[in-house]
């Protein structure tokens, strides 16, 4: 795709959407059968798996803390999950990734309670359009509360960013690329506590501020969204 | 201040109550207020919170009665896989209930590899490092029977209330069971038939625990394949 001339045209963006708004969320608890728990995530045109196993037994053992559980996480990108394939396996950006995953994450863990043992984290990506980093956090968050580990809140996650001056929210992989800023950000809604912000290009301190506030609203609705998948997964269903 | 009904299903982070309560497990407590931890049923008993968690992995606590397998053996002892993330550990003498000389007696006359064994969890440290006991008339190496393995968060289903639903199962499937905390299940019964008509009728409480009047579609579904008849 070339460079469109205007990325935003009479208030709407390439998908029609205006600059507040975020792409459609699905997202569903439960859906693998071997895993301790796992979601699947459809953010637009993104879709993310992610499966958690444990508290489990750690191996190797020698990275064991005597004190406390570990979170270990890995992103990954499966190869057909982009236009040009991705060869396979980690590399510097999905390393860096699920470095930051893990950060986003571990702080509403009460890993405390299951000394020595792991809690495995995977993310797949099994399609990609911008904002992969925050589904796969969506996703996350919701298989690790359906895999029963405790937790002080769930995570909620989206990205803020500028084209053609604009402040928008949850931007696709076009915006992402021909636009000028990238912010994902991921947060604890109920105690409005930031786990997660990267940003890719430049921001005044008021665009900040904006974008911001932005996230923060998106973030409640995206919670929202995570509850409901939890309830709808394990609500009492009366006999036929 | 309540914010749920009893048995009303929670998510993490949900606010639950506010005031002096006692927080059971599942729960926490931040400032005055009380929020879930996991997803679960909130059980409020009078001044007493906790969430009943509807998954998760089985974690040892003392007084539990758990239905390990033999993984290792060492020099006084061995170690049993008991389906958490942690393994149970079981001295001779807390499985003979009386003191062994290691010196002169070989411990591995008492129990082998693989071996199926009835246990209580005496003790469980910081370290979470599992003390396990099986002394007591019923428990020690299981002989016959079938182990069945299901999630630990529906053990409460398997027993029901009052162990209404454990009764139906034993009376209707005319078999004896023998339930571990850790979510595995000894079945011990003369008709073959019956003893796989309770596996599948354990299967089904696994998978329909979530919906209502489970223990009458299990006292049907038993009565069904006894009333079938043979061999």
């Amino acid at each position: 795709m070339k460079k469109p001339e205007k990325l935003i045209e009479n208030g709407k963006r390439l998908d029609g959407r205006v600059p507040d708004e975020m792409r459609p969320l699905k997202i569903e608890a439960g859906i693998l059968e071997r895993a301790d728990g796992s979601a699947y995530v459809e953010l637009g045109a993104n879709k993310v798996l992610a499966a958690v196993y444990g508290p489990r037994e750690m191996h190797p053992r020698h990275r064991q803390q005597p004190d406390t559980a570990v979170l270990r996480c890995r992103y990954n990108m499966a190869p057909f999950s982009v236009d040009e394939r991705k060869r396979p396996g980690p590399d510097r950006r999905s390393v860096e990734i699920s470095k930051v995953t893990r950060e986003a994450l571990e702080s509403v863990l009460f890993l405390e309670l299951y000394p020595r043992s792991v809690i495995d984290v995977f993310i797949e990506v099994l399609q990609a359009d911008a904002g992969t980093r925050t589904a796969g956090i969506n996703a996350a968050s919701v298989a690790l509360a359906d895999a029963g580990v405790p937790m002080r809140d769930m995570v909620s996650s989206i990205a803020v960013g500028k084209i053609d001056d604009t402040i928008v929210l949850d931007l696709t992989k076009d915006e992402d690329q021909w636009g000028t800023t990238d912010m994902p950000i991921a947060m604890v809604p109920r105690k409005k506590l930031v786990t997660l912000l990267q940003m890719d290009g430049h921001f005044t301190k008021e665009e900040f501020g904006q974008a911001l506030g932005l996230a923060f609203k998106a973030c409640e609705q995206i919670y929202g969204i995570q509850r409901q998948a939890l309830r709808e997964k394990y609500a009492i269903k009366q006999e036929k | 201040m309540l914010y749920v009904q009893n048995r009303e299903l929670v998510v993490p982070g949900q606010l639950i109550a506010e005031g002096s309560y006692n927080v059971r497990e599942g729960a926490f407590r931040e400032g005055k207020q009380v929020y879930a931890s996991v997803v679960g049923l909130a059980e409020l008993r009078g001044q007493d919170i906790r969430i009943i968690p509807l998954q998760g992995r089985y974690i040892p606590k003392p007084g539990d009665v758990v239905i390990g397998v033999v993984v290792d053996s060492y020099y006084s002892g061995w170690i049993l896989d008991i389906n958490s993330p942690y393994t149970g550990n079981l001295f001779v003498s807390d499985l003979l209930r009386r003191k062994v000389d290691l010196v002169r007696e070989d411990i591995s006359q008492y129990l082998s590899m693989g071996d199926v064994v009835v246990a209580m969890v005496k003790d469980v440290n910081e370290r979470m490092r599992v003390q396990l006991e099986a002394g007591e008339p019923g428990m020690g190496r299981v002989k016959g029977g079938k182990l069945v393995e299901i999630s630990p968060a529906k053990v409460p289903r398997v027993i029901g209330r009052k162990g209404s639903m454990l009764n139906t199962l034993q009376d209707v499937g005319e078999c004896k069971l023998r339930v571990g905390q850790n979510g595995r299940i000894m079945i011990w019964g003369k008709n073959p038939r019956m003893i796989n008509a309770v596996v599948e009728a354990l299967l089904m409480i696994e998978r329909e625990a979530h919906i209502s009047g489970l223990t009458d579609r299990v006292h049907l579904m038993l009565e069904k394949i006894k009333s079938e008849g043979g061999e």
